[in-house]
């Protein structure tokens, strides 16, 4: 397995992620050197480099990827399930604190995990997504637990939280915790896997990551332009897409709740994520999205859905547990299952548009046809 | 450069082929010398205005060529002798006016002295400028020895004054550029008084009777210009092989004839007077000649003139062979030499020439491609227009729009090369670089999304630049004006303009600020450090996107690195070979590479950066480019400079 | 009148560098010196932006009988002088042939296109090696260093000419030099000037010729 695997440098991540519009703007490649930066939304190139092989393409999580040998390597293999990723645990839970609820998106587990991580000094540094509305979101690092609340909701646009951790490894951090959506797991994850021979001790200062569930997420032009169109100038306080059979997304103003219809907000989604074969964050420690429950969306959006994948994950949980600051609920019967039906429907997706894309059903562009995972379901 | 005022009468001096030309006004009497630099013809001014103030000549660097011959003409026109010099490209700028004094015609001696750049090394074309000598009805003299240069002008001087009309002098960079040996001639004793005739008038309206009247005086020059000194035969009687030329390619002819040993076989009619010809002449040795070589840069002008007069007496004798730059073997484009004649001679005369044995030739040609490195011209080190070209370039990136700069000449102009970021993608003319820039800033009803940058330096802003930015004004065009302000008009020599507050003779004279100039148009106009690299990016960023979509203008202000090198360092500057990462992955030589300024060296032995103390003139802004924090800065007080 | 003497007619001298090296006027003196001795002399520049970095040549033609071009024929140099090592080879690769003459400075100056990390400089050995091959004979000395001993690097080119003088390169003599350098510099750079040129005469009297 695996031998699709090669390092190479800025011209070919050009040609094949970025020019190919792949490039989920995770920032994987910024904050390595000065020939890249984010702008806009964009992940852009100051200047040439003319290195054979770099960091930036052995850290994309779109150049040449084998899952499987980093499942094996991070993950402990009874855990490993083909639809989800290593679960070592499911759960539903949300904050216990009130007020934390309050400023969240959903049950404020991410932000309680995040703030708990924090104050036990299991982590010296958070990196959150700051931002939210049309606003261009950027990674922001807190050292203070009590922060962590004030950048809670979820964000619609992507900061590039990669490019966050790699400026945070050359400040004094030395125990970083990140919360991040797929894509920039992928990145941390080939990371951890010291593909790079030189400057590979830098993410043994990563010690948490918290994943995000991810459909996919927006293009901040499109869908600022639709904002605005939509919303006259009104300050934005919150953003929400209820479960997809409500076809809307939930704009909270001032003056009020806006409805856009879905698809109209579905024709901003970025490019690249068409090419996304993970919802659930499988690369991380911890992934939290937001619950299903057959008490519907106005209980439901007050719960996480949360997947345990490692060790370090397991730790904090029970923490979390033992110390109160979380609260659980019994998990539904076929919740589970749901969740791995949804998960496969967007591998097959990614797939089909990637066979699609290179024209060729064995050439998967980044990803492996080999792959066992892809060979458990039909597409 | 020379004081060509030195030496009396009848002695032999080494000039310039410019320095002949100013020495030749001098001799000619001038009282008035008004130009604008421009390569090859800056340093005839140059030369005139260092013994100006003390043989009571006016001299000024004029803010573009028209004015500089509306100068040179006032003069004219009040009695006076007047002398205008600049490149063909500034012929261009005045050709306005030189039409209208052809119609209106002029009073004291006027002379246009035009220096053309064959193969356009410094130029924007390699427009050869003698047509325009007929197509407008004036003389033109081309010296074709440094002698010829000098003796010309004086003449130029007193054929002007004698037929009423502006002559041209017509010369170019190969001559320009060399010394040769220059017998001086005396010095005249005048006093003339500045006086206009009110019952003359200098119109050029009615033009008809006036073109008329100009046909007429053209004839009586080509009179007096008949038995021209300037128009010389040399060689046999009876050559196999008549060379026809004028300028520089008299000397190259000189050079083919002794390498080839056809001294008694080839005979050279050099011409002086190349407009009007002296038909007479041109008669005599064309009835005797069958075969004819023209040796001209860079038109067939001369040789399509001679066809015309063959054509005319084709009754009397039978046509010649041509050879020349339209016939062959000669190209019509580039600038001739040496060889290329000797190779025209071999082919015409059948004969052979190895100018060293082939084997040699191989072998030489061959280290040259194994050993030795090209070397491209850089903006020196330290030059703030890398440094405002790096802002530049890092704010259109990260701008995300696809911007561009549109360009203009100057130093500046390294903005074409590699040197400067290739980030110019228009380029034509003295103020085009706004004046493009106005136009696409006016495209915004076709869709035109990209934000245009049009640069422009301080000098070209007075020379060509207002027009366009009055328009973009009264126009609304989404214009960004990024004046590049090094205080100086640096390529061509730091000729002040009129914003350095000197004149020619670095007396105070009263500056016109550019930022008082936007101010008055009512245009957002700042003023940026480009050495301050971080604030440069942002501002230039801003501008890019200010909502008002209107024109605004930033100066990237900062002096000239070679006024710097003089002044002193502000930094001492080296690499901490601990911190520099090199070629690794995180840098790969970011400073010395990407950056691209000289004074960083790549020390491939080391493997780390180094800056070259020689050549580094201490602006500290390559210690903001490198990430790893690795180059270093220590204040060095401005009084506290290097000793050179 | 002394009858000028010439071993070759015109003699071809190339004296190149790289712009702000001062060799423009090296060649310009001596073609003074040349002039004022009765010689027909053209010296001609090649340069354009040369400040900004490019390879700066002066092409002195010097005869009994006529001025010659600007530009030297390919092939036709008798004597190299060069301030800059690489470009002493750039001119013999257009100009040489095998009864050339080169003097050539040691110290580099590196082209952008070096320092900027496209093109390599070649090392100093395969230089003089490349020149001894296609030279009759040639001398390469750091002018440079002893100019930064003297404390003015910009001596460099007087030191040059004192070599060139020295070995008898052109038809004339130490004081038809010297008057030269008086009537282009006041007292105190004069004085400055001589030492450098005096150095090397003494180099040339020292040193002989690589091959």
């Amino acid at each position: 397995m695996g031998n699709k695997t090669y390092i190479r440098g800025q011209k070919e991540l050009r040609a094949e992620v970025q020019d190919a519009g792949l490039c989920t703007g995770c920032g994987a490649c910024v904050n390595l050197c000065p020939y890249y930066a984010t702008s806009r939304d964009k992940t852009v190139v100051l200047d040439v480099c003319d290195r054979a092989a770099g960091r930036c393409y052995a850290f994309c999580p779109r150049t040449p990827t084998d899952l499987e040998a980093i499942r094996q390597q991070l993950f402990e293999p009874q855990d490993l399930t083909p639809e989800l990723g290593a679960v070592k645990g499911f759960y539903l839970t949300r904050a216990t604190d009130a007020d934390i609820r309050s400023v969240a998106q959903h049950g404020g587990t991410v932000t309680a995990l995040m703030s708990l991580a924090l104050a036990e000094g299991i982590i010296d540094t958070a990196l959150l997504a700051e931002g939210g509305g049309s606003d261009l979101p950027s990674g922001v690092a807190v050292r203070h637990a009590s922060e962590v609340a004030k950048l809670a909701k979820s964000k619609f646009i992507a900061a590039p939280m990669v490019e966050a951790f790699n400026k945070a490894v050359l400040s004094d951090a030395q125990k970083i915790g990140v919360v991040a959506t797929p894509c920039q797991t992928l990145a941390l994850a080939k990371m951890k896997m010291k593909p790079f021979p030189q400057n590979d001790s830098q993410i043994d200062k990563l010690h948490l990551t918290i994943g995000l569930f991810c459909g996919w997420v927006l293009s901040w032009r499109s869908f600022k332009e639709l904002l605005d169109e939509k919303v006259h100038q009104q300050a934005v306080v919150g953003l929400d897409i209820p479960p997809s059979k409500y076809k809307t997304m939930q704009v909270e103003t001032a003056d009020g709740l806006i409805e856009i219809p879905l698809n109209e907000v579905e024709a901003c989604v970025r490019e690249a994520c068409k090419f996304c074969t993970d919802v659930t964050a499988e690369f991380s420690d911890i992934s939290v999205g937001s619950a299903r429950l057959p008490d519907g969306w106005e209980v439901a959006k007050g719960w996480n859905q949360v997947i345990v994948r490692t060790a370090a994950g397991e730790a904090l949980m029970q923490l979390a547990k033992d110390r109160r600051v979380l609260e659980f609920r019994e998990v539904p019967e076929g919740n589970l299952e749901k969740l791995k039906r949804a998960s496969v429907k967007k591998k097959k997706t990614a797939l089909d548009n990637l066979a699609c894309k290179s024209g060729d059903r064995d050439d998967l562009l980044y990803l492996d046809c080999r792959d066992p995972v892809f060979q458990t379901f039909d597409w | 450069m020379a004081d060509i005022s030195k030496k009396t009468e009848g002695l032999a001096d080494l000039l310039l082929g410019s320095e002949a030309i100013g020495r030749g006004a001098l001799e000619g009497g001038v009282n008035v010398v008004a130009s604008y630099p421009g390569n090859p013809s800056t340093e005839i001014t140059e030369a005139i205005r260092q013994v100006a103030e003390k043989m009571n000549i006016y001299v000024e660097w004029s803010v573009n060529e028209k004015v500089a011959v509306e100068t040179a003409a006032a003069a004219s026109f009040a009695g006076l002798r007047g002398l205008s010099a600049m490149k063909q490209n500034g012929l261009n700028v005045a050709l306005d006016f030189v039409s209208g004094i052809s119609t209106s015609g002029s009073k004291g001696g006027l002379v246009l002295v035009v220096c053309d750049d064959p193969s356009g090394i410094t130029s924007t074309s390699e427009q050869d400028s003698r047509p325009l000598a007929r197509s407008l009805d004036f003389p033109l003299l081309e010296p074709g020895t440094f002698q010829e240069a000098k003796d010309m002008t004086r003449f130029g001087l007193e054929l002007s004054e004698k037929i009423g009309r502006m002559v041209l002098l017509r010369s170019a960079t190969r001559l320009q550029h060399a010394r040769g040996r220059t017998l001086l001639g005396a010095l005249p004793d005048e006093n003339r008084k500045a006086h206009f005739d009110t019952s003359k008038q200098y119109v050029a309206f009615p033009s008809l009777p006036r073109h008329v009247a100009a046909k007429e005086r053209m004839a009586e020059a080509k009179e007096i210009c008949k038995d021209s000194v300037f128009n010389v035969y040399e060689g046999p009687d009876e050559p196999e092989l008549l060379i026809v030329t004028c300028g520089s390619c008299y000397l190259y002819a000189l050079d083919a004839m002794n390498l080839l040993d056809l001294w008694d076989r080839v005979g050279i009619l050099k011409i002086g007077t190349v407009w009007p010809l002296p038909d007479d002449l041109i008669k005599t040795h064309m009835a005797k000649n069958s075969r004819i070589l023209v040796l001209e840069e860079v038109e067939p002008f001369l040789e399509g003139n001679l066809k015309e007069l063959a054509a005319e007496w084709a009754a009397e004798m039978p046509m010649p062979t041509f050879y020349g730059r339209r016939t062959g073997p000669l190209s019509d484009t580039g600038e001739l030499n040496p060889d290329i004649i000797i190779t025209a001679f071999m082919e015409i005369l059948d004969l052979t020439y190895e100018a060293r044995p082939p084997a040699y030739d191989q072998q030489a040609k061959a280290m040259v491609e194994k050993l030795v490195p090209p070397r491209s011209l850089a903006l020196c080190a330290g030059c703030p227009h890398r440094a405002s070209y790096w802002a530049i370039k890092n704010a259109e990136v990260l701008d995300t729009r696809d911007g561009f700069v549109t360009g203009d000449i100057g130093c500046y102009s390294f903005g074409l090369f590699p040197s400067g970021y290739s980030i110019m993608k228009t380029e034509q003319a003295m103020g085009s670089g706004p004046g493009v820039g106005y136009g696409f800033g006016k495209l915004g009803q076709f869709d035109m999304q990209q934000p245009v940058v049009a640069v422009v330096g301080d000098g070209t802003f007075y020379h060509g630049a207002l027009p366009a930015l009055v328009a973009a004004v009264n126009n609304r065009s989404n214009l960004t004006l990024v004046v590049l302000d090094n205080g100086a008009t640096a390529m061509t020599g730091f000729q002040p303009h009129p914003g350095t507050g000197t004149d020619a003779f670095g007396h105070p004279a009263e500056p016109v600020l550019i930022e008082d100039i936007c101010k008055s148009l009512g245009v957002r106009v700042e003023i940026v450090d480009p050495y301050d690299s971080v604030a440069a990016t942002q501002k230039v960023l801003e501008f890019m996107n200010d909502e008002q979509q209107g024109p605004r203008v930033l100066i990237m202000r900062q002096q000239c690195a070679l006024q710097m090198a003089r002044s002193g360092k502000l930094y001492e500057v080296w690499v901490d070979q601990e911190k520099c990462v090199g070629e690794d992955c995180g840098c790969n030589r970011f400073c010395s590479r990407a950056f691209k300024c000289p004074g960083i060296m790549w020390d491939a032995q080391a493997k780390k950066a180094r800056i070259d103390e020689a050549i580094c003139v201490g602006c500290g802004v390559c210690a903001q480019v490198c990430r790893h924090g690795a180059i270093l800065l220590k204040p060095l007080s401005a009084a506290q400079g290097k000793d050179s | 009148m002394t009858k000028l003497i010439l071993q070759k007619d015109p003699l071809n001298a190339i004296i190149t560098g790289v712009g702000g090296q001062g060799n423009v006027l090296m060649a310009q003196l001596f073609g003074r010196a040349l002039t004022d001795k009765g010689f027909a002399v053209t010296v001609g520049d090649t340069y354009g932006a040369a400040q900004r970095g490019g390879p700066v040549s002066s092409h002195l033609r010097i005869s009994k009988q006529t001025l010659f071009s600007p530009l030297t024929p390919s092939g036709q140099a008798d004597i190299i002088i060069s301030l800059e090592p690489v470009e002493a080879l750039r001119v013999l690769g257009g100009w040489g042939n095998p009864d050339v003459v080169v003097v050539s400075n040691t110290r580099p100056s590196y082209p952008f296109d070096v320092t900027s990390g496209g093109a390599e400089y070649p090392a100093l050995a395969d230089i003089t090696a490349a020149a001894q091959k296609l030279a009759q004979k040639t001398l390469f000395i750091d002018a440079s260093e002893i100019a930064l001993q003297m404390g003015a690097p910009v001596l460099t080119n007087t030191i040059m000419s004192g070599l060139a003088v020295g070995l008898g390169l052109f038809p004339i003599g130490v004081d038809d030099f010297i008057t030269v350098l008086k009537n282009q510099f006041d007292d105190k750079k004069f004085n400055l000037n001589l030492s450098a040129f005096q150095k090397g005469l003494d180099l040339a009297a020292s040193k002989g010729w690589s091959d």
